[in-house]
């Protein structure tokens, strides 16, 4: 009951108040209408403020009187608003991107200082318009690669979107697009991720001190929003380039009132397959669309809807695929000045296929989760000084591991499915931001996370549950449809807090407990399209993840610069791991080769970041260790994580020498990947079999690359429509042959042939990308 | 299923180049390593002891000569080994019954071993194997197309009816005039019947002959453990070391005891023989 007695205290303290009035509105780009995320409203006189929501919504209570409100956001022209308050006031903004006021006026320069201010800490939000001028692979503009490159995180490996957050492992990283869950995020195995950079809005990486609104997942919450769409213009975009093509139609559909975007993109290395004369068949689409209806200023609803997939198909013998479709439905209401509520009805489904074409051995496999949630969060304004967030969260979810039919009739194939799993998960959470004094602000809160594991479903009993060698089964449980087979409670506190120690300096320290109730099924680095997910169960156990973090942020020259450094320690409890040669593709007796450990990581994370003038960018360097300890796996042992990198450094830069002319660089160092060698050979029959000791004994050699770009914007016609604009980029500048990974073979030439008398080893270190040049071309008309 | 999976994750690698480098390992202590069989054929018994040598060693690994190997089953009888009897200069690290027996199906066999000072044990069942209906070839046209050996595109189409009242493992192994072959040399062929239905209708083999070749086909009973030792095998042999995609190596889960590599496997076994012509 504790926990919630500070509410009471809040809004008793407020009735007690003198009497309050609320100022509250949208805030909105000037030009195409889009809400702005995050905007700083910010009151000098008060030293008190807040900032837009996720739906650009903002609400302040104060005492009456008369106020000067400034609203600031980057890469916008700040405006200020002064006003009388003697009633509640519903006020809309709508900023004018800097943009378009260069040179003619002066901006009006209020320190943009949101990163030493904000209370939130270890978070992240990409300015998509640095990332469209930075290098990209192949030109196609990724925002999973660009996660990849900030301090904290760590990039799984070339050409993977698997990323790492703060000693987490992959399948710990929330990834949302507007709010619905994607379970893979790659395209083309990981080459590229399933974000459309095009249609993108805003992104933002929470690595600690996550919010109480967010829960579900370990390590991280990458909250991608997409563009509600212009609703004031017709707009079209897309580019053209090397891998893959793109477009984009947004606007009106009633002016001011309510818009669309729809917006594809195909891969088309298929086409160059085909011109090649071979059969195969590679490709992957994304569909992103979006209806947003602003009914009245009380009422807003949005409807969007993503839908990619990749397709293989190897010669007419072999097919593989593999897709999202997610759909989110979403009503904003006021239910009075001070009270927003957003209810979201949300639907995600990740399905992948399998299909050998074979007259004999002939078979067709499909393995899919799907989710339904329904969420109510709202906000509350008490007073100026504390701002209430709260709300209930419901999601049902089906796993169906695999079902195998044969695709013939003289297939030699049975029809055999693994069961399905069913789970239900309830979240409340009640959350507090209480600024104290000039100095303090505060985030308390917490996540109550209520989950099932529900039937119908059978649970097998083993004499020993984690023999995987001699599987004895000696009962069966049965449960009936919505039996609950077994309940996991969990209270996951939230705290964060922000100490001003002068104009442009400030300390913050956070601590976040997160609960992970589902589990990804793979024993390998990184997540594969055909990895399946299992709920907390009769034998899983709910993974718990505690972080504390603390960190320093200071501005200079007028925020010109925004130096951070965080240091951190998590804490992970019943982190799943599997057993040596554990069998995870479509075992029934999947729950034997569970092991569950405890995992720890810490490390610091340095980052200065030059957000003005013609050259802007960023450098960051991560020092961090990850270790485990899985009973079962390695002897016992405590070994290195597979996401272990113990010294990563980044670098963006991207330098504008003109309107026309504008050039990006990256450049990444991290020290190599852990990998298991072997530690001498020996004979069995024909073959020669490594003897393996140590798990991630060794270190392949470290990773880097520099990349570069130039972007040309052609001299504009002003009174055309049509804007172009070239992006010619070289990957892996110096062709750094990096290392993916070694492998061993019986020593051979060249052609395949044994070389001696078949007993000698040798290692194959095996590298991706050469130096690669691609062009793309953007337009906007 | 699990091979074509691999397949799959290769995929990514169409863009990749490999290279072969020097790796500086640390050598692990050498150990004992066990190579046993029993099977219901006569003269079809043996066990091989050897150590575990540095990976970049050439030539044979060490062999045991001198260790202690009996066989017992559970009625009780003891069958010793001798060391080589025949003074085979080939088979050192090979040992041979005393006095030739047979297994016999349904029946437990215990292995014991004394190497190094050390008792090593491991027991096995001998369990039923389907017998092969019958062999047709036919040309594999896209092995035809581009043959990896040159003549070599017939594939074998094998005949069974699979027991769906029991579970059974296998291992199959092919022979091309009395030689052992495989198409690669890390492949192993095995299965478990889990989605195998009754008809075995003309599975191919996965390794060609051509005409006038004589062509062997061996189904091995498993047991779990045999399966799940192959099956681990495999994986190892197949590895990329715990490249992004595949699994971590691991050694393979074995019924001996103390920390040996190797196995006792205890197979019943029926073959096919057929002659292209």
């Amino acid at each position: 009951m504790q926990k919630f007695t500070f509410l009471l205290l809040v809004i008793s303290s407020q009735l007690l108040a003198q009497q309050n009035f609320t100022l509250n509105g949208f805030v909105r780009d000037a030009q195409n209408g889009e809400e702005l995320i995050g905007v700083s409203v910010y009151i000098p006189s008060l030293k008190a403020g807040t900032v837009t929501n996720a739906y650009g919504f903002y609400a302040l209570s104060l005492p009456r009187g008369t106020y000067e409100v400034q609203f600031s956001y980057i890469g916008y022209k700040t405006q200020t608003l002064t006003l009388d308050l003697n009633e509640n006031v519903a006020r809309n903004i709508t900023l004018q991107s800097e943009a378009l006021v260069i040179e003619a006026i002066t901006i009006t320069d209020k320190p943009l200082d949101e990163n030493v201010i904000a209370v939130q800490m270890s978070k992240n939000t990409l300015n998509m318009s640095q990332v469209r001028k930075l290098p990209a692979l192949f030109g196609e503009v990724d925002i999973i690669k660009n996660i990849q490159m900030l301090p904290g995180v760590i990039s799984a490996g070339e050409g993977t979107s698997g990323f790492f957050v703060r000693g987490g492992s992959a399948d710990q990283n929330l990834i949302l697009i507007d709010e619905a869950p994607v379970y893979d995020p790659s395209h083309l195995f990981g080459l590229f991720s399933v974000f459309n950079a095009d249609v993108i809005k805003d992104s933002e990486l929470y690595k600690g001190g996550i919010p109480a609104r967010f829960g579900g997942r370990l390590s991280s919450i990458l909250d991608v929003r997409t563009k509600d769409g212009n609703n004031r213009e017709t707009d079209i975009t897309g580019g053209i380039g090397t891998l893959a093509s793109r477009i984009a139609i947004e606007g009106p559909l009633r002016k001011e009132k309510s818009s669309f975007i729809v917006s594809a993109r195909r891969s088309y290395v298929d086409v160059f397959l085909k011109a090649a004369d071979q059969d195969n068949l590679v490709y992957f689409y994304d569909v992103n669309a979006k209806i947003n209806w602003r009914h009245n200023n009380k009422n807003r609803f949005f409807l969007a809807l993503y839908g990619g997939r990749d397709v293989f198909s190897f010669s007419d013998d072999f097919g593989f695929q593999w897709g999202n479709l997610t759909s989110t439905f979403r009503w904003n209401h006021l239910f009075n000045d001070r009270l927003f509520s957003n209810v979201s009805v949300i639907a995600s489904n990740f399905d992948y296929k399998l299909e050998l074409k074979d007259p004999v051995q002939g078979f067709k496999w499909i393995s899919d989760l799907q989710e339904l949630s329904v969420k109510t969060d709202l906000s509350y304004a008490a007073n100026a000084h504390n701002e209430l967030t709260f709300g209930y969260h419901l999601t049902g979810r089906r796993f169906a591991p695999g079902r195998v039919a044969p695709n013939t009739s003289g297939s030699i194939f049975d029809v055999v499915e693994i069961q399905h799993m069913y789970a239900l998960d309830h979240a409340f959470y009640i959350s507090n931001r209480q600024w104290v004094g000039d100095k303090l602000t505060l985030d308390y809160g917490a996540r109550l996370s209520i989950f099932q594991n529900v039937g119908k479903s059978q649970v097998y009993l083993y004499t020993d549950p984690t023999d995987n060698v001699n599987i004895e089964r000696t009962d069966t449980l049965h449960y009936k449809t919505l039996e609950t087979i077994k309940a996991y409670i969990n209270l996951e506190p939230r705290l964060s807090m922000r100490y001003l120690l002068a104009p442009g300096q400030s300390l913050k320290a956070s601590y976040n407990r997160m609960v992970q109730n589902t589990h990804l099924m793979s024993a390998a680095t990184v997540p594969v399209p055909f990895n399946t997910w299992s709920p907390s169960s009769y034998y899983l156990k709910p993974q718990i993840a505690d972080q504390v973090a603390a960190g320093y942020f200071r501005n200079f020259n007028d925020n010109m610069y925004e130096f951070s450094v965080e240091a951190f320690y998590k804490d992970i409890r019943n982190v799943t791991d599997f057993a040596d040669n554990a069998e995870i593709f479509f075992n029934d007796d999947i729950s034997t080769e569970y092991r569950q450990g405890r995992s720890w990581s810490y490390g610091s994370e340095w980052m200065v970041n030059k957000t003005k003038g013609k050259l802007t960018g960023m450098v960051s360097y991560t020092l961090s260790k990850v270790m485990r300890d899985i009973p079962g796996v390695n002897l016992g042992k405590p070994f290195r994580a597979n996401h272990d990198r113990r010294n990563v450094v980044n670098a963006q830069a991207v330098y504008e020498v003109n309107q026309k002319w504008t050039f990006g660089a990256n450049f990444t160092y991290s020290t190599g990947r852990p990998i298991t060698l072997p530690a001498g050979k020996y004979e069995y029959g024909p073959y020669n079999p490594d003897v393996i000791t140590d798990r991630n004994g060794y270190l392949l050699p470290a990773f880097h690359r520099l990349d570069l770009s130039v972007t040309l914007n052609p001299r504009k016609n002003l009174s055309r429509k049509w804007q172009g604009q070239w992006v010619f980029a070289i990957y892996n500048v110096y062709n750094r042959q990096n290392p993916f990974t070694i492998y061993t073979r019986t020593k051979q030439d060249k052609d395949g042939n044994v070389i001696g008398d078949g007993t000698e080893k040798e290692a194959r270190l095996i590298y991706l990308f050469p130096i690669l040049p691609s062009v793309t071309y953007n337009f906007k008309f | 299923m699990r091979n074509w999976i691999y397949v799959v994750l290769l995929a990514p690698a169409v863009w990749s180049c490999e290279k072969t480098v020097l790796l500086d390992l640390k050598q692990a202590p050498p150990k004992v390593v066990i190579e046993a069989q029993v099977t219901d054929r006569p003269g079809r018994q043996f066990v091989k002891i050897t150590r575990t040598a540095g990976f970049y060693d050439s030539g044979e690994t060490p062999r045991i000569t001198d260790a202690l190997v009996e066989v017992e089953d559970d009625l009780g009888t003891v069958f010793p080994f001798v060391h080589n009897p025949n003074d085979h200069p080939d088979s050192a690290g090979i040992y041979l019954p005393a006095a030739p027996f047979t297994g016999v199906i349904g029946r437990t066999y215990y292995l014991t071993v004394v190497a190094d000072g050390q008792t090593f044990e491991a027991q096995d069942k001998l369990l039923n194997v389907i017998p092969i209906d019958s062999i047709k070839y036919r040309v594999n046209p896209e092995e035809a197309k581009d043959p990896k050996d040159k003549g070599k595109i017939y594939e074998l189409l094998i005949f069974a009816r699979e027991p769906q009242e029991e579970i059974n493992f296998y291992l199959f192994k092919f022979y091309r005039n009395d030689s052992l072959v495989y198409y690669n040399d890390s492949d192993i062929y095995g299965s478990d019947d889990e989605l195998l239905g009754e008809k075995i209708d003309g599975v191919p083999s996965p390794v060609f002959y051509k005409l006038g070749d004589w062509a062997k086909v061996e189904f091995y009973s498993l047991s779990r453990q045999g399966y799940v030792f192959y099956n681990d095998l495999w994986g190892l042999l197949n590895n990329d070391a715990g490249g992004m995609f595949g699994p971590i190596p691991a050694s393979p889960r074995t019924n001996l005891t103390n920390g040996a590599l190797g196995f006792f496997q205890v197979s019943a076994l029926k073959d096919f023989e057929i002659l292209l012509e």
